[in-house]
Formats: C-alpha cells, structure tokens, sequence
C-alpha cells in the first residue's frame, strides 16, 4: 500500500458504507423484479447505482428494453465528460486505463480528480472500495436485509461528499465562483425539467466553464 | 429486466466509462483549459442534484443540514473536515427537525 492510499481509503470510508446502504435498497427492489441471481449479476457488471435504479423504476413503470437503454445512454454520458477530464491525469498504456476505466464513479472520479499523486492510482483504490460495498449491499439486500434505519445519514453522504469535492478543486477565487454558477445552473435545470436531473450537473459544468477569460 | 438486457447496459456503461479515457486522443491546450475548469461546477451541481433532484423529490431536512455544515466547513478545502461539518449538520440537523 503506498501513502496516499491511506488518505484516499479514509476520505473515501464514509461514502462506500452510504453506498453499501444503497446497495441493501438496491438489492431489496431488484430482486422482487428479477430474481437474486440477476439482481446480484446487475450489480457486479453494470456497477451504476443511478443507472440500476433508474432501470429497475423504468422496467417496474412497464418501460421496455429500448426505452431503458436509451435512459442508459443519456445518465452514461456524463462518463465521456468524466473521462476527457481525467484522461490527462491518468499515466500508463490503453490497457492500464482501461482497467483503471471500469472504477470511473462520479465518487472515485471526484478523489481522483483532486488528488496529488497518481490520479489512476486513486481511482482504483477509491472504485474498488466503493465496488465491493456496492456488491456487498446487493447481496445483504437479496438476502432479505433491511437498511431502513441508515437510509437517512447514508442520504447525506453524498451532496456533503460532493460538496467537499467542489470545496478541494475549487483552487482559486475563480473556480469557486464557477462552483456557484455550476451549481446555479444545475438548479434551475433540476426545477425546470426534473426528467433531466442525470443531464443538469453536465450542463451547469459546460456553463460555467465558459466564464472568465479564455486564456 | 432480462439477462440481455442487463448485459447490454453494463455494455453502454463500460463503453461509456473507457470511450474518452481509453480511445480518445490526449486533448489539446485548450481543450484542457476547458475541461480544467470543470470538476468545481460539476461537483457543485452533483451535489444540487442529490439534494433536490432525486427522483423521490427533494431530500429531508437532515440532510439539507447536513450539506449547510458541509458548506461552513468548506473554506478549508480539506476533504476530512468537510466530511466532519457536514456529519455535525446532519447531528444538529435531524435534533432539531
């Protein structure tokens, strides 16, 4: 284990127990709509809570296959974004990114995004983390598990998790005030057209990064 | 949901997750400049987004708390000490609500 990964295990602790409480839930819905072996299969390939979640809504709502892979494309997208931004960051040959790839969470994204060493590096430990407790909540949730009484704190964990993502990248007068805008913008997107939710923090991000000068 | 398509949608998000960090090119200056000044606004707006956009509606109020002490801690632009401001708010919140 080298140093940093201690420091990424202890940021990234708290957030992978609100995931595994999220994974409980997951695993409860999931299985009463495909069965436990599927629901587990789910999580262990497709590895997206707001995708699964979004999933398991459309198919209960009577949505069909297509319907629900078109809802994919468009939550997935926000993984290019994530991806262009990393991709400097993010040392070694296309076969070392692309299994550093699979740990691309909007969680891991966010320590890696803001850490001082190997950003890969961070994004592996911090995915693996978050993968196992995911894994780990689907199958207590399959099996009949309840995470009722954490939901709430688990709730939390993540705008605070994000929240202090933004305070780390906010490096400069001018990146926090993007911060704002970015978060403005997401707002009024959310407000406006709630459907887009998945879209909104993309569109607030792409508008914020035209303030200020070009160069 | 079948095995078909739970495999097709860990297709797209694998696709998803390795099309700019595995198959695009390096981006160039000013690409970079740009997507440099994204990570602040994007976290900003997932956090917008896990607290007023789920699809169950807005989030209680413990965890609107939660995200103000987040928010107070914030000015040190350490990670740990966000994290501990906004368990204190989430404490506070869910005595007081």
């Amino acid at each position: 284990m080298m140093a940093g990964d201690r420091s990424t295990i202890v940021a990234m602790l708290p957030v992978a127990l609100a995931i595994a409480v999220f994974g409980v839930v997951y695993g409860v819905v999931a299985r009463s709509l495909m069965g436990p072996w599927l629901a587990l299969a789910s999580s262990m390939i497709v590895y997206s809570g707001a995708l699964q979640f979004t999933s398991v809504g459309l198919a209960t709502a009577g949505a069909g296959p297509a319907a629900i892979l078109l809802a994919a494309c468009g939550l997935n997208m926000r993984h290019v974004l994530l991806g262009a931004i990393l991709r400097p960051r993010v040392k070694g040959g296309a076969l070392r990114r692309a299994l550093v790839a699979w740990f691309l969470v909007d969680e891991s994204f966010g320590l890696a995004i803001t850490s001082e060493g190997d950003a890969g590096r961070t994004l592996v430990v911090s995915g693996l983390l978050a993968y196992a407790a995911w894994l780990a909540g689907t199958a207590l949730g399959v099996l009949g598990a309840s995470a009722d009484a954490l939901a709430g704190p688990a709730e939390a964990a993540f705008p605070v998790l994000f929240i202090g993502l933004a305070a780390v990248s906010s490096s400069s007068g001018a990146h926090a005030l993007r911060a704002v805008a970015g978060a403005g913008v997401t707002g009024v997107v959310v407000i406006a057209w709630p459907a887009g939710s998945g879209f909104a923090p993309l569109l607030g991000a792409l508008a914020a990064s035209l303030l200020g000068p070009r160069r | 949901m079948s095995w078909a398509l739970v495999v097709g949608l860990a297709a797209l998000t694998y696709g998803s997750r390795a099309l700019a960090l595995v198959l695009l090119p390096e981006p160039g200056a000013g690409l970079r400049r740009a997507l440099d000044r994204m990570p602040a606004p994007l976290f900003a707006g997932l956090a917008i987004v896990s607290l007023a956009g789920a699809e169950s509606g807005p989030a209680p109020g413990a965890v609107w708390a939660a995200a103000v002490g987040a928010l107070a801690a914030s000015p040190s632009r350490n990670l740990l000490v966000v994290l501990g401001g906004g368990l204190v708010g989430y404490v506070v919140g869910a005595w007081l609500i």
